[in-house]
């Protein structure tokens, strides 16, 4: 071929040094020194918010650790102060809660991403940010006011109705309708919005090209999505859902008032239940000596539970990060 | 130029395979469609089912709160306890108003300034310290509030001896208010343009009069909404003032005073044997809840029509 | 009136030669328009993507090859905004008229990215072979025979022979984008649609997938969008040259064989564009 070839056209642009800003560097001024105050006194809170809370609560570890590990039941006011209840409790609530948060919530993080046009996406947003702006005890009210009662009158003697019920649930019916069941659908409502936030995040930033490469394939949306964009997202979906797990964990007042607050290891979910931070809540007022010892002891535990689960969460969400800036 | 790849001579496209390829997908295509659209419309099902909650909430908040809080002294009486002669007593929520506002603006006193200082710590640091604070203060930010309120009743109510108070609600509130200030002052200083801190520099400024006279006023929309937001939150949790605030029957703005607070009251209503406070009890939720919409509308639509402006 | 329009299209476009023998069409383009929002981004596009040979679309940044490439397997489907106009045949099908199946017509008309774009959670076997299984083919033997096959036609069989297990983030930026390539071609596409396909790429990363493209060409239609001169020279049969107009719109100025479009094109804007005047 006798053809003349040019040069290629530059079209390369030059990016420019954007050079670090660093107060740190120059010579210190009172207003560091007031910046370096505050990050002191906030250290010491969190500290002291830590410390304190151990540190009143060691009389209990220090005599009780299997009790309050194991131990089912609850003696006011001189003890023993089983843990046991609460213990399964926390753990019945917070699953059951997150199973639901993420079935819905995952669902409903598609949706805004891919299906809700670009303009409505804020009016979503707003929504969504104000299911998780409502107060958890109005969430308790309603579902201790209008839920249970309707429990009670209209879905246990359903459920009673069905062949196998007793053998299945138990026989039904006690308290006001409360149960550990339906702390645990507010409790996901509730928790909803705190995996939405996240998972709509890391799904959106699932790179455009990943899904035009398998759209080009011949994919079909959901495809696409099952087989690209949540693999691509699965860590940061598991950071959503280890955060959804820790709120459902501390969530307080919400299931002091549906869960029925029994201490009492229950495997029946319509039975009555309670959970850690639901039954500091309830037991706190009246407590005295060794039983405040025994409440600090399990705020402890759900300190570390609800701290370690938010690390993961973190964890998992900055890998998520690593994992996308290699694509 | 062929020697630079590893080339055998291109295999001939194996017409078999193609055919037998083109036959399945063929065959399935349908159901696939059918199944995209089936999982597509369960997604959108997915979201809608998120909004049922919300509104049947709402419903009944203003179906059974608005004839509360029309009824004459809701917000200027103080409560009455029923009992037997007088079992519809139900008197108005003045207290806990006055309560929340109070805890409310102690809670901002506190936390706010520290809250600030800390955040443009950790956005202009790069030291050690920074690092670990911005860990603590995403977890702390996390943390179940009813710890907030064993750390108040054992540090202020009772090593600090001040007893049952608006002072030791206030500080439970403060630090469950202080992560959520300093993260979002975090993000908001961070999201200053580089560029106009180097103006800045340019001409001569110091760091630190750069830092507050630029970086700081262009940020405070975001420092701002953060602050509006860490309010609300804390305007409406029960479990930390629950344990530390002694549920005051009066008016009172005195620190060292028992309060009330709203969520406090809706609480211990909620739980009465009283069908009249279980009545009120409507009332003063949905007065919080306008109250919490109010303040994190506001702050949403502020930062998203300040975003518009520049 | 459509004497005077076309007329008008007879000044703006040049046709191509007369003289040439052409084989049959792959794709034709009928005054093809892409509009995002009201706003055209390219228009007046009228070709023929001949069967077996490379078409390359140049023209400066902006004048609309990546979104006219982008129309030719409908991706602008999902695009908010977007308006394709005009008609693109595949085969002598309208590939916009409403009883085409979307991811049907994507089996037909492939497509490889500007970036190499990998699935990152698929191991290289399973990228080569993903086309297929989104096509609901899950037989083994099917599918090893597929890989191979189309790993061979990537000439990348031999580097990753033994490590199909591994995952694909591992290859070199040249070996991701043959790994493209390859699941692109797994599916047998009649046309396979490049965008600028080696601008990611190193120099002996980019000689080693042009060659693959003449190599290519045997079996399957190629159109590549292409900033390099040189690429467009060396490896295309078919040049279409596109220009913003006044309104930024791009258009198509000029389509011919790529020796006449580097040669002697019969627009002087061609000419000096090819030789670097402007862009
Ligand atoms: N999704 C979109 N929405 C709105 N405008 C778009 C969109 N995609 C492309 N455009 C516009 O269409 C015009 C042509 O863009 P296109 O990417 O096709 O140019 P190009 O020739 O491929 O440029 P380059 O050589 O830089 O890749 C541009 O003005 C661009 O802004
Ligand atoms: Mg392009």
């Amino acid at each position: 071929m006798s053809i003349v070839i040019p040069p290629p056209p530059d079209f390369s642009s030059h990016e420019e040094e954007v050079p670090e800003f660093n107060p740190g560097a120059s010579s210190r001024t009172w207003y560091q020194y007031l910046l370096i105050l505050a990050a002191l006194v906030f250290a010491a809170v969190s500290v002291g918010f830590v410390g304190t809370i151990i540190w009143n609560s060691a009389p209990e570890w220090a005599h009780h650790t299997g009790t309050l590990l194991g131990g089912n039941g609850w003696q006011s006011p001189a003890g023993p102060f089983g843990g046991l209840a609460m213990i399964v409790g926390t753990l019945e609530t917070s699953v059951i809660a997150l199973v639901i948060a993420v079935v819905i919530g995952l669902g409903a993080s598609i949706s805004i991403v891919f299906l809700i046009p670009r303009r409505f996406r804020n009016i979503v947003a707003t929504f969504v940010e104000l299911l998780a702006a409502v107060p958890s005890v109005v969430y308790g009210l309603w579902g201790f006011l209008v839920l249970a009662p309707w429990m009670l009158k209209t879905v246990i003697p359903w459920l009673d109705s069905w062949p196998f019920a007793k053998e299945l649930f138990g026989s039904v019916g006690q308290q006001d309708g409360q149960s550990l069941l339906l702390a645990s659908v507010v409790l996901g409502v509730m928790i909803l919005p705190t995996f939405v936030a996240i998972s709509r995040e890391v799904i959106a930033v699932v790179p455009n090209d990943l899904i035009e490469a398998s759209l080009s394939l011949g994919a079909t949306r959901w495809q696409v999505i099952r087989e690209v964009v949540l693999p691509t997202a699965k860590i940061g979906l598991f950071g959503a859902t280890f955060l959804a797990l820790a709120r459902a964990t501390g969530e307080t007042v919400a299931v002091a008032l549906i869960a029925g607050g029994v201490a009492n290891v229950q495997f029946h979910l319509l039975y009555p239940g309670t959970s850690i931070a639901a039954w500091i809540a309830t037991e706190f007022g009246e407590a005295q000596g060794n039983e405040v010892a025994a409440l600090m002891a399990l705020g402890v535990l759900l300190m570390l539970v609800n701290f370690g689960l938010s690390l993961i969460s973190r964890w998992l969400v900055s890998r998520q990060r690593k994992v996308l800036a290699v694509v | 130029m062929s020697d630079m790849i590893d080339l055998v001579e291109s295999p001939e496209p194996d017409t078999n395979l193609r055919d037998e390829i083109r036959q399945i997908s063929d065959r399935v295509r349908r159901r696939r469609q059918l199944r995209s659209k089936f999982m597509i419309t369960l997604c959108a099902l997915a979201l809608s089912v998120t909004a049922v909650p919300l509104f049947l909430l709402l419903y009944q908040l203003f179906d059974r709160g608005l004839p509360v809080i029309l009824h004459t002294g809701f917000f200027t009486q103080l409560p009455q306890t029923p009992n037997l002669i007088t079992p519809n007593a139900t008197g108005g929520v003045s207290n806990a108003i006055i309560g929340t506002l109070v805890l409310s603006l102690y809670a901002s006193i506190m936390a706010i300034p520290i809250g600030v200082l800390v955040g443009v710590y950790l956005a202009e640091s790069v030291s050690k310290l920074a690092a670990s604070l911005r860990v603590i203060s995403q977890t702390m930010a996390g943390a179940p509030s009813i710890l907030m309120g064993l750390f108040a009743f054992s540090f202020v109510v009772r090593d600090l001896n001040i007893g049952f108070s608006a002072l030791a609600g206030s500080f439970a509130l403060a630090v469950l208010m202080l992560p959520v200030i300093v993260i979002s002052t975090e993000i908001a200083v961070r999201g200053v343009p580089h560029t106009l801190r180097e103006a800045g520099l340019a001409l001569g400024a110091k760091p630190h009069k750069v830092s507050m006279k630029i970086v700081l006023p262009a940020a405070l929309t975001g420092i701002v909404t953060g602050i509006i937001l860490a309010i609300s939150r804390a305007i409406g949790e029960t479990a930390p003032v629950l344990l530390v605030i002694g549920g005051g029957y009066i008016n009172s703005w005195k620190p060292l005073d028992p309060v009330s607070a709203l969520p406090l009251s809706i609480y211990e209503n909620a739980k009465s044997e009283w069908p009249s406070l279980r009545t009120e009890v409507w009332g003063i939720a949905l007065v919080l809840v306008v109250f919490v919409f109010v303040l994190s509308l506001s702050a949403r639509i502020w930062a998203s029509r300040k975003q518009q402006a520049r | 009136m459509d004497q005077e329009f076309m007329a008008q299209v007879e000044t703006k476009v040049a046709t191509p030669s007369e003289t040439l023998e052409r084989g049959a069409a792959a794709m034709q383009l009928k005054n093809v328009a892409v509009s995002f929002h009201g706003r055209t981004a390219v228009r007046d596009c009228t070709f023929d993507v001949t069967k077996n040979r490379v078409t390359s679309l140049i023209g400066p940044s902006g004048s609309g090859k990546t979104t006219l490439l982008r129309a030719l397997n409908r991706l602008h489907d999902l695009t908010p905004g977007a308006k394709v106009s005009g008609q693109i045949l595949l085969e002598g099908t309208d590939i916009y008229r409403g009883d085409i199946t979307v991811t049907e017509l994507r089996t037909r008309v492939g497509m490889v990215f500007q970036r190499p774009n990998p699935f990152p959670t698929m191991s290289i076997y399973e990228n080569a072979v993903s086309g297929l299984r989104f096509n609901g083919v899950k037989k083994k033997s099917i599918l090893d025979e597929a890989a191979e096959t189309s790993l061979k036609s990537a000439a990348l069989w031999d580097s990753v022979q033994g490590r199909l297990k591994v995952a694909a983030s591992n290859l070199s930026g040249g070996e991701q984008q043959r790994l493209c390539i390859a699941r692109a071609l797994a599916m047998d596409p009649e046309v396979l649609l490049m965008d600028e396909p080696t601008s990611a790429l190193d120099p002996i990363a980019t000689l080693k997938i042009e060659d693959l493209m003449t190599e290519l060409k045997k079996r399957v239609t190629v159109v590549i969008v292409t900033h390099n001169m040189q690429q467009a020279a060396r490896i295309s049969d078919d040049c279409a040259f596109l220009l913003m107009g006044e309104d930024r719109a791009g258009e198509l100025i000029e389509f011919d064989t790529t020796e006449k479009i580097f040669n002697n094109p019969i627009d002087p804007r061609t000419l000096d564009y090819t030789l670097g005047r402007f862009g």
